[in-house]
């Protein structure tokens, strides 16, 4: 229970520490996508998610927690993930190639009032470029979590809002998204509940 | 996974109209601006807590379950070593989780020694036949019982540890003489009185999301530590 910590299990845990803090310093940033994602979902949009390898199964969660909310009570929104149909993946892939399997998805299932969210470990995904590309195309709010540097995709500024974890390990980089799409759910409550905030229109 | 109630962000009402004979014709016609700069820096502000939420809840663990998850990753290891493959499975966001395990092990996204691994969550032909002839309750099971065999790996995640297929693939898990490895939250639930999980990882919060985002860096350690193992740095 006490001091002897296994010197392994400390490091792994201290190189953590510092990117989850700096999350902190991207709440301003976080507020405004929320408050953005909550005007779409009012004016009846959904959320399209997706990402590759981890971040496949993070855009399936993002999807949990918006369809089927943790909290009870709290009403259910519109989100799709684009990674769990294989059959349109490899479809696609073969058709078009792998870095069109989101884009091409995009052009099929998405509505200008909509939201992409595009997920990324280190911004060097060219079919999540792609997706987010398309999906800005077609006049949708675009969302992209990143790490590392933040790759290409932030470079070239390729979403509306881009929030990225400052770390170069993709677990790590996965831990801070997984907090950041949590307070994206429950922001995007919060403001929902605030009347006045959303424009006078009918909620669908 | 448990839809528990939890602690939620309280933002108070922020004023809205505009006052006097325009503001009643153009009930829109409110202080907009203000408002929103006011609820955000509140909603920013509650960001900034559960960051250091988080990050206080994950230095609870590293005394808590420290040696634990070395002795976990050395067993997990020679269980490789010696051939085993690793289950994963859990529900919903666990569910994700799940995958999220299977594919780390498997194919690894940075430099470490790739080890068979296979989530049992996403095959919805089986888990849809399953649930729809036997019962929800079976999904898992009834996996590990075909796929199974002694030395094999078996983890499962519930953030309420409650979750009765999770539970009954535990108990069939150790029938087959595989090792297993349970994650929970809050007080660990009725997976803290299963006789069949061997390491049992809890996250004391009550917060489903915090739960999560601790047991994320729980299996992802307990892979790090796995790989350190198998290299016999450990």
């Amino acid at each position: 229970m006490e001091s002897s910590v296994p010197l392994a299990v400390g490091r792994a845990f201290a190189r953590r520490v510092a990117p989850a803090q700096a999350l902190a310093g991207d709440a301003p940033q976080i507020a405004r996508a929320c408050y953005e994602m909550a005007v779409r979902f009012h004016r009846g949009g959904k959320l399209i998610v997706f990402g590759n390898g981890g971040p496949a199964t993070d855009a399936q969660h993002v999807v949990v927690e918006f369809v089927h909310p943790v909290i009870v009570g709290k009403r259910a929104l519109p989100a799709i993930s684009l990674t769990n149909d294989a059959a349109t993946l490899t479809g696609i892939a073969r058709a078009e190639g792998f870095d069109e399997v989101f884009a091409a998805q995009m052009c099929l299932l998405a509505a200008p009032e909509d939201i992409a969210l595009g997920l990324s470990v280190d911004g060097r995904c060219a079919n999540v470029r792609r997706g987010l590309t398309t999906a800005r195309d077609l006049g949708l709010l675009t969302v992209g979590l990143l790490g590392g540097d933040g790759g290409d995709i932030a470079r070239d500024a390729l979403a509306d809002h881009v929030v990225i974890a400052r770390s170069d390990d993709p677990c790590i980089v996965k831990e801070v998204h997984v907090t950041i799409y949590h307070i994206l759910w429950e922001l995007v409550h919060v403001l929902f509940e605030q009347p006045g905030l959303l424009e006078p229109e009918v909620v669908r | 996974m448990l839809r528990a109630p939890q602690s939620r962000t309280e933002v108070g009402p922020v004023s809205a109209g505009v006052a006097g004979a325009i503001g009643a014709l153009y009930p829109f016609l409110d202080t907009r601006p203000t408002d929103v700069d006011a609820v955000l820096a509140e909603v920013a502000r509650s960001t900034a807590a559960k960051a250091a939420e988080i990050v206080a809840l994950r230095e609870s663990l590293v005394a808590e379950h420290g040696q634990r998850l070395v002795d976990c990753a050395r067993r997990c290891a020679a269980a490789f070593r010696a051939g085993g493959t690793l289950y994963a499975f859990g529900n919903g966001g666990s569910s994700t989780d799940a995958q999220d395990v299977a594919q780390l092990f498997l194919h690894p996204p940075t430099a470490g020694r790739p080890v068979p691994a296979i989530s049992l969550t996403h095959d919805v032909a089986l888990i849809t036949a399953l649930s729809n002839d036997v019962g929800f309750e079976v999904v898992f099971a009834r996996q590990v019982a075909a796929f199974g065999r002694a030395g094999d790996i078996a983890v499962g995640l519930s953030t309420s540890g409650g979750s009765k297929n999770v539970l009954h693939a535990f108990e069939e898990a150790a029938r087959r003489g595989m090792l297993t490895i349970g994650l929970a939250g809050y007080d660990g639930g009725r997976m803290a009185e299963c006789e069949f999980v061997d390491h049992l990882f809890v996250v004391p919060s009550a917060s489903v999301h915090r739960v999560q985002e601790a047991q994320t860096t729980i299996y992802h350690v307990l892979w790090e530590l796995t790989q350190q193992a198998l290299t016999d740095e450990l």
